[in-house]
């Protein structure tokens, strides 16, 4: 591999890299542990319940039959617990494992043999290309990608796919996924402070006032508007405040213009995101920023093209046009590479100058030297090969 | 690492604790189950006497009840027990992995350039989608290629597909044991794998013959008649050659036996894989590690250094130092494989030359960027810093690397 990594930088990557990698399972399992408790606490409820009616009848003298019956139904919820708690466990279960499951791949980073080092190093780079993937919208390239890596079990290819569904529903001016995808996920948006249905108070202002801004910036104001606490009961749809006005937008959609929708799939994303507490951009894409910024040097956009080297990345077509936003990289120290040969010239090759000014490596000039002279490659003039002067780099 | 260590080890925890309280749940409710549906048998056959309820069972019957009360709920808090267990998961994740990178969707904390650098345009978006395209061409991965292409909308050349169908399908072929395509391939560039100082070819005809060996002595006329192949490789491969007539001698007694048994090792067969690859990729030009795998796996050595800099600089509010977006504030080190262009920093200045401020050679043959030569001119003369040679400014000649 071109690039040298040790397993210190390996692991300092891994620390900065693979924050969603653990944490989006981690809260999917946090999720099915208090859908679980809930239901057990449910179903615990009702069985008590039925116990405590059974046990009311039996203080009074009843009869066989009404015992029978109602022994019957302590049956019947003992089931239906015994059937919710062996499901919600194996729900917990399997988040748990699928944790351990990239545990135990993030380790294999450290692994003795080269080879098993090398093949980790591919699988990262797939996903976080597929991590990518999703995030552009590619959601089959994505799927294809991870199933030909073997990586599906590593990558959040569910979150996104939950994610394409909700905002799909939302283009064809739907509500009804996105509500129930918010009901899904209440506790953490409560937590965020959500203003995500925050357009509601502005369907009676111009359309200009809401300015459509990135993430919550543009929208303090309506912060004041949104409970935070939605209050707990049977029923519990109804007394969201932001259903309701959400209800109403429905009714209203029609007055409502194509920029709202996209306003509030915008929204729907970027709240999606801070959820599983990811970022706006793809580990990929700031990965591969870095990687540009520290290869680029001014050589990769001389004018003319003619310092263009076949083997730098930040040459190639389609990677110089990204990079040329991008800063150069910093060198404190000279490092010098022949044009001829591509190998560095040091002691061992040390440089030497023709009489036009251009440098090549000695161990290159000898390689092109006939009848005791060189042409330049670069200029095609002609010299003799005694004229090359050793030049002095510290 | 240690801190993964850390959360495999609470995770483990909470497996151990749901699969216990999983087998508990299971067993204590089908005890209760069993238990009140033995109650009610009893029940039931009085209920068919028709004798009254007796004190007894009224008795038996509200103990049930009390045990079926304490189970359940002693079910439902063991179970909120391991709550605890399964934060710890979540704050050992916290610990152990960055909290740089998780913050950056407010702004550009962690952006090493600004986070909408790409995003603005559209255009460099589709950039990014054809180097990802390139990219899974030359890793072999044509169906991925062909699917982005299609949800992307974009349109890659067939000039440029076409080297990579190609090699793909020898390769396919290869991974099948089959080396007639890549035969082929290689007879029809031998010029240039020549020029190259490729041995591809003679490893082919190698393995062929030493499939036909293993085919045993059956296979010995053919072995022998393919062995002609060998001839123009002659010169160069003289020593192996001659190994591989050698272990004709074991035909016989086959080859797994014989001190030759090594050729028949399958490494053989991913190493021609690998052969291939590599002159295919020199011939057209390509690098066998794809721009955007170098560029990304750079970029793993740069992000946690970018990082932790700006942290620092942040940390020390000397935001001020780094305000020029056109240069890194810090070094990555690479290794000299990534040296693909010569950089020179003047000794002197420290600064990187440009072409504004090139390097120049004075005659004593020490280079220095042509500002700090400006910089040490005294009175129309200069002396050299490193051999104090004195010598005139204008002698200085400029160099290109």
């Amino acid at each position: 591999m071109a690039v040298q990594e040790s397993a210190a930088q390996l692991s300092m990557t891994l620390k900065v890299q693979e924050y969603p990698t653990l944490k989006v399972p981690y809260e999917t399992l946090n999720k099915r542990f208090r859908a679980a408790q809930k239901n057990i606490d449910r179903e615990t409820s009702h069985v008590t319940m039925v116990v405590a009616e059974l046990e009311k009848t039996l203080s009074g003298c009843p009869a066989v039959d009404s015992v029978v019956s109602l022994l019957d139904g302590v049956v019947e919820k003992l089931s239906v617990l015994k059937r919710k708690a062996v499901e919600s466990i194996q729900a917990e279960d399997e988040s748990a494992k699928l944790c351990k499951r990239r545990i135990e791949h993030l380790k294999e980073h450290s692994s003795d043999q080269p080879a098993a080092a090398s093949v980790w190093k591919r699988k990262r780079m797939d996903r976080m290309m597929v991590e990518h993937l999703l995030r552009c919208g590619y959601y089959n390239t994505a799927v294809k990608l991870a199933r030909q890596s073997g990586i599906e079990d590593l990558v959040n290819i569910e979150m996104f796919l939950t994610a394409k569904e909700v905002e799909e529903s939302l283009e064809r001016r739907e509500t009804a996924t996105c509500l129930a995808w918010c009901h899904d996920n209440k506790s953490r948006l409560r937590k965020m402070k959500t203003c995500k249905k925050a357009l509601q108070p502005s369907r009676r202002e111009p359309a200009g006032r809401g300015a459509p801004g990135h993430g919550h910036a543009g929208l303090p104001a309506r912060h004041a508007h949104l409970p935070v606490q939605a209050p707990e009961s049977g029923v519990r749809l109804h007394r969201l405040p932001w259903f309701f006005l959400l209800l109403t937008l429905c009714i209203l959609s029609d007055l409502l213009d194509p920029a709202r929708w996209r306003m509030l799939i915008q929204q729907f994303r970027y709240d999606n995101y801070r959820l599983h507490q990811l970022g706006n951009n793809s580990v990929f894409t700031l990965t591969l920023q870095a990687g540009l910024s520290a290869i680029k040097t001014p050589q990769c956009y001389k004018e003319d093209g003619s310092s263009k080297s076949p083997d730098c990345p930040v040459c190639s077509r389609s990677l110089n046009k990204l990079a040329q936003p991008l800063p150069m990289a910093h060198c404190a120290n000279s490092r010098l590479v022949c044009k001829i040969s591509g190998d560095v010239m040091n002691e061992n090759n040390p440089p030497m100058m023709l009489p036009n000014g251009y440098v090549y490596g000695y161990n290159s000039l000898l390689s092109i030297r006939q009848d005791d002279k060189v042409v330049c490659p670069r200029t095609k003039e002609v010299f003799h090969f005694s004229q090359a002067e050793k030049v002095y780099i510290m | 690492m240690e801190q993964c260590a850390c959360v495999e080890r609470e995770l483990d925890k909470v497996l151990q604790k749901f699969l216990t309280y999983g087998q508990h749940c299971e067993r204590s409710l089908e005890e209760l189950l069993h238990y009140v549906g033995q109650l009610r048998a009893e029940l039931a056959s009085a209920a068919l006497q028709g004798t009254p309820l007796s004190a007894t069972l009224s008795l038996v019957m509200s103990q049930c009840c009390r045990k079926i009360k304490d189970t359940v709920q002693k079910l439902a808090s063991d179970h909120k027990d391991i709550h605890s267990s399964v934060s710890r998961v979540g704050k050992a994740i916290d610990r152990a992995l960055s909290l740089l990178l998780r913050q950056n969707f407010d702004s550009e904390i962690c952006g090493v350039v600004s986070d909408a650098v790409w995003d603005a345009r559209e255009q460099q978006q589709q950039i990014l989608q054809m180097a990802i395209v390139e990219h899974l061409y030359q890793q072999g991965m044509l169906s991925v290629a062909e699917e982005l292409c299609q949800e992307s909308t974009l349109n890659v050349d067939l000039d440029f597909k076409q080297p990579f169908l190609e090699l793909n399908r020898i390769l396919e072929a290869l991974h099948e044991q089959d080396l007639g395509p890549a035969l082929e391939w290689a007879v029809s560039h031998r010029q240039r794998l020549l020029e190259l100082n490729s041995s591809l070819e003679f490893k082919l005809h190698r393995l062929h013959f030493i499939r036909l060996l293993a085919g045993g002595p059956a296979k010995q006329l053919e072995a022998l008649s393919y062995a002609r192949h060998f001839q123009p490789f002659a010169r160069l491969h003289q020593r192996e050659i001659q190994v591989m007539m050698g272990s004709l001698v074991y035909l016989r007694l086959g080859l797994e036996k014989s001190p030759y048994c090594h050729l028949l090792d399958s490494s053989h067969w991913a190493e021609i894989c690998e052969t291939f690859t590599r002159d295919a990729c020199s011939l057209l030009g390509l690098s066998v590690e794809s721009p955007l795998s170098v560029s990304f796996a750079s970029g793993c050595v740069a992000l946690p250094v970018l990082m932790n800099i700006k942290a620092v600089i942040e940390q020390r509010q000397c935001t001020g130092v780094w305000n020029h977006k056109d240069e890194l504030p810090i070094e990555i080190e690479l290794g000299m494989k990534c040296w693909y262009h010569s950089v020179f920093a003047c000794p002197i200045l420290r600064q990187q030359t440009s072409d504004s401020n090139p390097p120049i050679k004075l005659i004593c043959g020490h280079v220095i960027s042509r500002d700090a030569l400006n910089k040490l001119i005294n009175g129309g003369k200069l002396k050299c810093p490193y051999c104090p040679m004195e010598q005139n400014p204008a002698d200085g000649k400029r160099i290109i690397f």
